[in-house]
């Protein structure tokens, strides 16, 4: 067993991947396919996934490969990973007072738990990840603290995304003073304000893995 | 309705495999029970314990509430934290892994997101909410 993970060990190291696949985790509805519409929009023309105010919209990972993005002169491919919200809890009672039925509302909530499972398995597989939180928000969550906490034993680069610039109640300083240790960007990915920052923090703390 | 709590020494889950030890958190939790642990879990185990959740979730049990305090640690207790995570990585990377680990210097909170309903964390304290 040893001497297998040895020799992955070593193939893995001289094999070199094109693309960065990036990864955009957070809690739900912190506007995380928002930035990958934004992101996939700007560079290809098309966007990735729906947009809802339901939270566990997004429940299946939505991906869109080879995304060349490009700041200050440097080029990075990037595979975009838009994970589901991550939770403890999926109440399928919620989705109720959004006027969904029994059934759907029952449905979602199991897609949602299932997604949620398959973004955790997913962290084996990133590069980078774009953490994504609500500016407008108490930041100190057991979720983001949770995945901040394996992006670093993972030792996987992490861009932290203040988003939601655009609403009144944004405090970024918040999210800075919780968590000072990571580079922070605030953008709006709504009104596509800050993109240009994201697009350097990406290519400057992009890492391709091996 | 009553509330029940169960005050847990970290004695009680040092050493036990990862599964093992979110089983038991999760028996108990789905049971109705609020952990209250004297130890910290590792980053990993809380995501595979977040994970495990999302397995068992049905109609009945939506989920979990978790809050968890780190203690930072100094001098030879922060050695020896690191020279167990050292060693449990080895194992990890040799394929030998889930390892046995022990609970980190600190306190968790973990308990059924049915009766817990709001967690607001602050750096060196937390307030729980619950409604019975």
């Amino acid at each position: 067993m040893v001497f297998g993970r040895f020799f992955n060990w070593i193939i893995n190291f001289f094999r070199t991947r094109q693309d960065v696949r990036l990864g955009i985790y957070g809690c739900t509805n912190v506007g995380k396919t928002t930035i990958a519409n934004k992101i996939a929009k700007d560079w290809t023309g098309e966007e990735i996934g729906k947009v809802s105010n339901v939270p566990h919209e997004t429940r299946a990972i939505q991906k869109k490969e080879k995304v060349v993005i490009e700041s200050n002169g440097k080029k990075v491919s990037i595979n975009i990973l838009d994970m589901p919200g991550l939770a403890t809890k999926v109440d399928y009672r919620k989705f109720l007072k959004y006027g969904v039925t029994r059934k759907k509302a029952k449905d979602r909530a199991r897609e949602a738990t299932q997604g949620i499972v398959e973004a955790i398995k997913w962290l084996n597989n990133v590069d980078t990840v774009l953490a994504v939180m609500d500016a407008t928000k108490d930041p100190l969550t057991q979720v983001n603290v949770t995945l901040l906490g394996n992006l670093e034993a993972r030792k996987i680069p992490v861009i932290l995304v203040a988003n939601k610039m655009d609403l009144k109640k944004a405090k970024p300083d918040e999210i800075r003073e919780a968590f000072p240790q990571y580079p922070i960007v605030d953008i709006s990915a709504l009104k596509g304000t800050n993109m240009d920052q994201l697009y350097e923090a990406i290519i400057k703390h992009a890492r391709k893995a091996k | 309705m009553k509330l029940k709590m169960d005050f847990i020494s970290s004695m009680k889950l040092n050493g036990k495999p990862q599964k093992k030890k979110i089983n038991y958190i999760l028996n108990r939790v789905k049971s109705g029970s609020i952990l209250i642990l004297d130890g910290v879990m590792k980053p990993e185990e809380e995501m595979e314990l977040i994970r495990e959740t999302m397995r068992r979730v049905d109609d009945g049990f939506p989920g979990i509430e978790v809050c968890s305090l780190k203690k930072e640690v100094k001098g030879l207790k922060f050695l020896f934290e690191k020279i167990s995570e050292g060693k449990e990585r080895f194992w990890n990377w040799a394929g030998r892994g889930p390892t046995k680990t022990d609970l980190k210097t600190g306190m968790t909170l973990i308990g059924p997101a049915k009766v817990i309903k709001k967690i607001k964390k602050n750096p060196d304290s937390f307030s729980v909410m619950a409604e019975v």
